[in-house]
């Protein structure tokens, strides 16, 4: 065992000296460490082309850590606590900012938030919003010819589409649409959820798994964004994928960046956050990460986002709301659901 | 006084248990842990039924599978059992899409329904979650069996023909004996790795009522950074698999055996028209149950050029690389635990319970506590590079264990005594009496163990990003940026890599056979 470990810890000395080669060589540079999350940094994600523009302009290097999701990021933030190596943090989302606040390793993002354009007024000031969107069902309209126009059309009509869901209790949208129901809804969603439950196909542990299940014809609606549409118009240039636009509102889905307090790079990492706001970072956004961008820049939107649904209503509950509550709605919708 | 096995299987309960131990230490609230009392309840008596079903069949279907491929060689005997080895190995998402393809509302059986005038079959629910575990989990089932009926004595068959047995009298004196004997543990290995399956349950469930722990013991890490409730849950989970392993383990026989000289013998039943007909029978739909989902997977085959990128070459070799070590690792693992049988002592019961631990153990929680332990210690880089191969192996170590303890046991018995009266141990004992045993099983577990190992993600989700990139890495960052058919080609370079290790493997045992 002792032979195979020094043996291992040699090959993983040699190796890691191998890999950081690079960033050793250019030691004069401050460095930036942003925590973010795997598909941000992925081939199809912005992450290469904001670390580019953010390097461009700040005689530093921006080095991207990627967890799997906003959930991995906010327990690889407690798991390490104040020896976090994190400048700052790239990609929590609403249903996770108290938890993270709880943390205590935030401090005050410094920004204007005057100028953003989302569809709520933003006033926290320790987490910044970088993009956003509308949860919506997503459907293909050469299979669906008339979508129900309301969150309650689609629960009450006992010969609706099928849906693909995600379970709220392992995934950002499966929850997002737990609330979403909730704010519709209020005391009576689980009845709600007891009348929809025979056209729910499954509830899939990610986003992932329900749209691919969707595309592979399941279902008649998933439980995605409302921008969904927009990637398939822009990179596969079908238009038939269509999101649903429900006349009591849409739950949002906001996500966010925040500086932590033990940052050896407070200047820098402000510097970051300011730079997440400018037109060179917003317009990476939308067809980087197939978001609405949280300011949009003096170019507007590209085509593709042209017939993104502007829903009327936004419904929203605040973090702490979700703080408290989210186990009691969880509880409820398990007894509802499992029926 | 302490044996290598004794050693080993006492340092892997130690990591299990101190990975815990700092997984609760970093914060939480489990006091609020009997509120979810209830909640508790109703997932554990859920996972128990499906775990139970998914176990009863994958042990009565694999049997009958082990016996139809014993009894028969047909060509493209070798193909199958690839093949049952890249089913038993791919990772879950491909299994999901895989079985989706076939049974699922679109799928080609779906199509075929609707073809006829007929309903769709109903896949979401208890039943495709069977479908998909048993698919999953008759192949371990199969190949183990497979081992031990390939194990007998030939003079046993020789004995058998010249009474006159009849295909019955087969059964009852050649095969039930050796099925008594592997099932307990083959019955416990399958148990758990259904009791503690996740994405499978969930996405072919059909609702909240289709659960398991795991489930509960994600919430807890990804949404509530609630550390110590994830502990208690993991630890609860562990204590249910373990306490199941020792009540299975007292219905297992000891192991009695004796010296074979002859192995190729045949068995008086496979002229039998009966069995003819019912092996050809399970060969046939064990093969349209198990290769339509994976061959549903070469339709990514149309995307495989956009593979051809600088990124898909690093991820491979790193796949490659990971796996590779962590294959040789889980097998180094459990030669060491197995090397108990050598001893001849009553049962090895501390290095079967080290294994199963590996698959009570939920693997986020277990790398999540690891993280704890190690963060201090040196960079995170490095530590991912010298973690994720370990961290493999013993995820990976009760599948070889599963493959290597029995023909240890086995041989100690038959040549233990002979080899202790002339005083052949250690390194020369390994070489002249267990190698030759051992080379058919090693080489099934090694690629077992580094097919797995291919296919995993999990571990790589804490520790990965940047450099650290594999296949499923890739696999899931793009299924999670929309893009379909490349993850379609990365599932079949996956599967592929999976089938085409086992095949060589299973061509090269042959030749040594």
């Amino acid at each position: 065992m002792t032979f195979l470990n020094s043996r291992m810890t040699r090959i993983a000395t040699a190796l890691s000296a191998l890999l950081l080669a690079t960033p050793s060589m250019a030691q004069e540079k401050p460095a930036l460490t942003v925590y973010t999350y795997s598909s941000f940094t992925g081939k199809y994600g912005p992450g290469a082309k904001v670390k580019a523009a953010f390097e461009a302009q700040c005689s530093c290097t921006l080095n991207w850590v990627a967890s799997d999701d906003a959930g991995s990021l906010v327990a690889r933030l407690k798991l390490e606590g104040e020896t976090t190596k994190a400048d700052a943090v790239l990609g929590l989302d609403m249903n996770l900012a108290a938890e993270a606040k709880a943390t205590g390793l935030f401090q005050p993002h410094g920004q204007d938030t005057t100028a953003l354009t989302l569809p709520i007024a933003w006033t926290d000031d320790t987490f910044l919003p970088f993009d956003w969107g509308h949860l919506a069902f997503v459907y293909d309209s050469t299979k669906l010819a008339a979508p129900p126009t309301s969150l309650k059309q689609l629960v009450d009509d006992p010969n609706g589409p099928k849906l693909v869901l995600q379970d709220p209790r392992t995934s950002a949208p499966g929850l997002g649409f737990l609330l979403w129901m909730r704010a519709v809804y209020g005391d009576g969603a689980d009845t709600a959820w007891t009348r929809l439950k025979p056209r729910i196909v499954t509830f899939t542990k990610g986003w992932s798994e329900a749209y691919g299940l969707f595309l592979k014809g399941e279902a008649d609606m998933v439980l995605s964004y409302a921008t969904s549409p927009a990637y398939h118009i822009g990179v596969e240039k079908k238009t038939q994928y269509k999101a649903a636009p429900f006349s009591e509102g849409h739950y949002l889905h906001i996500e966010l960046a925040g500086m932590t307090r033990t940052t050896r790079q407070p200047e820098l990492a402000k510097r970051f956050l300011a730079f997440t706001l400018s037109d060179a970072f917003q317009l990476l956004i939308p067809e980087g990460n197939w978001m609405m961008p949280a300011k949009q820049a003096a170019g507007g939107l590209p085509a593709s986002f042209a017939d993104v649904i502007k829903p009327e209503r936004t419904l929203l509950f605040t973090p702490d709301e979700v703080r408290t509550q989210r186990r009691s709605f969880i509880d409820a919708w398990l007894a509802a659901a499992s029926r | 006084m302490f044996r290598p096995a004794t050693l080993t299987a006492l340092a892997i309960l130690a990591l299990a248990g101190a990975s815990l131990a700092g997984l609760a230490g970093a914060g939480g609230n489990v006091a609020a842990l009997s509120s979810l009392g209830p909640y508790l309840a109703r997932l554990v008596a859920g996972a128990t039924v499906q775990a139970g079903l998914s176990m009863l069949l994958s042990i009565l279907l694999g049997t009958a599978l082990a016996l139809a491929l014993l009894r028969r060689r047909f060509p493209g005997r070798n193909l199958l059992l690839a093949v049952l080895t890249a089913a038993a190995v791919a990772p879950t998402i491909v299994i999901v899409f895989g079985v989706i393809a076939i049974y699922g509302r679109s799928g080609l059986l779906g199509d075929l329904a609707r073809a006829v005038g007929a309903e769709p079959p109903a896949i979401y629910g208890l039943q495709g979650i069977l479908i998909a575990h048993v698919l999953m989990n008759m192949p371990l089932v199969t190949r183990t069996l497979l081992q031990a009926f390939g194990r007998e004595p030939g003079e046993r068959r020789r004995l058998a023909s010249a009474l006159g047995f009849s295909a019955a009298d087969c059964f009852r004196h050649l095969d039930w004996p050796v099925i008594r004997r592997e099932a307990p543990a083959l019955a416990t290995f399958v148990f758990l790795l259904c009791f503690t399956s996740f994405a499978v349950v969930l996405s072919l469930g059909g609702g909240p009522a289709n659960a398991t722990l795991e489930v509960a013991i994600y919430e807890a890490v990804r949404f509530e950074a609630d550390f110590a409730r994830a502990a208690a849950l993991a630890g609860l989970q562990l204590v249910l698999c373990l306490g199941l392993a020792t009540a299975l383990a007292t219905l297992a026989p000891a192991v009695h055996d004796e010296a074979s000289a002859e192995r190729h013998a045949a068995r008086p039943d496979i002229l039998a028209p009966c069995l003819l007909r019912l092996d050809c029978l399970v060969l046939i739909l064990a093969t349209a149950w198990i290769a339509p989902p994976l061959l549903s997977i070469a339709s990514g085959v149309a995307a495989v050029p956009t593979l051809a990128t600088a990124e898909f070459a690093w991820a491979a070799a790193t796949s490659a690389a990971i796996a590779l070590g962590a294959g040789l690792l889980a097998c180094l693992f459990a030669v060491l635990l197995a090397s108990a049988a050598r001893g001849r002592r009553l049962r090895p019961r501390l290095p079967d319970l080290a294994a199963f631990t590996m698959l009570g153990l939920p693997p986020f929680a277990f790398v999540a506590g690891l993280y704890v332990l190690t963060r201090n210690l040196a960079d995170p880089a490095a530590l991912g590079l010298m973690l994720v191969p370990l961290v493999n192996a013993l995820m990976a170590l009760p599948y070889a264990y599963r493959l290597l303890a029995p023909p240890l046991a086995t041989n100690a018995e038959r040549h233990g005594r002979l080899a202790e009266s002339l005083g052949i141990a250690g390194w020369t004992r390994l070489r002249l009496v267990e190698w030759p045993a051992l080379r058919a099983p090693l080489a099934a577990a090694f690629a077992f163990a580094t097919a797995l190992s291919l296919g995993d993600f999990g571990v790589i989700a804490l520790f990965g990003g940047g450099e650290l990139t594999t296949l499923p890495y890739l696999l899931a960052n793009r299924l999670g940026a929309y893009r379909m058919d490349e993850a379609g080609a990365l599932a079949l370079v996956l599967v592929l890599s999976a089938g085409g290790l086992a095949y060589l493997t299973e061509r090269w045992s042959a030749r040594h056979a």
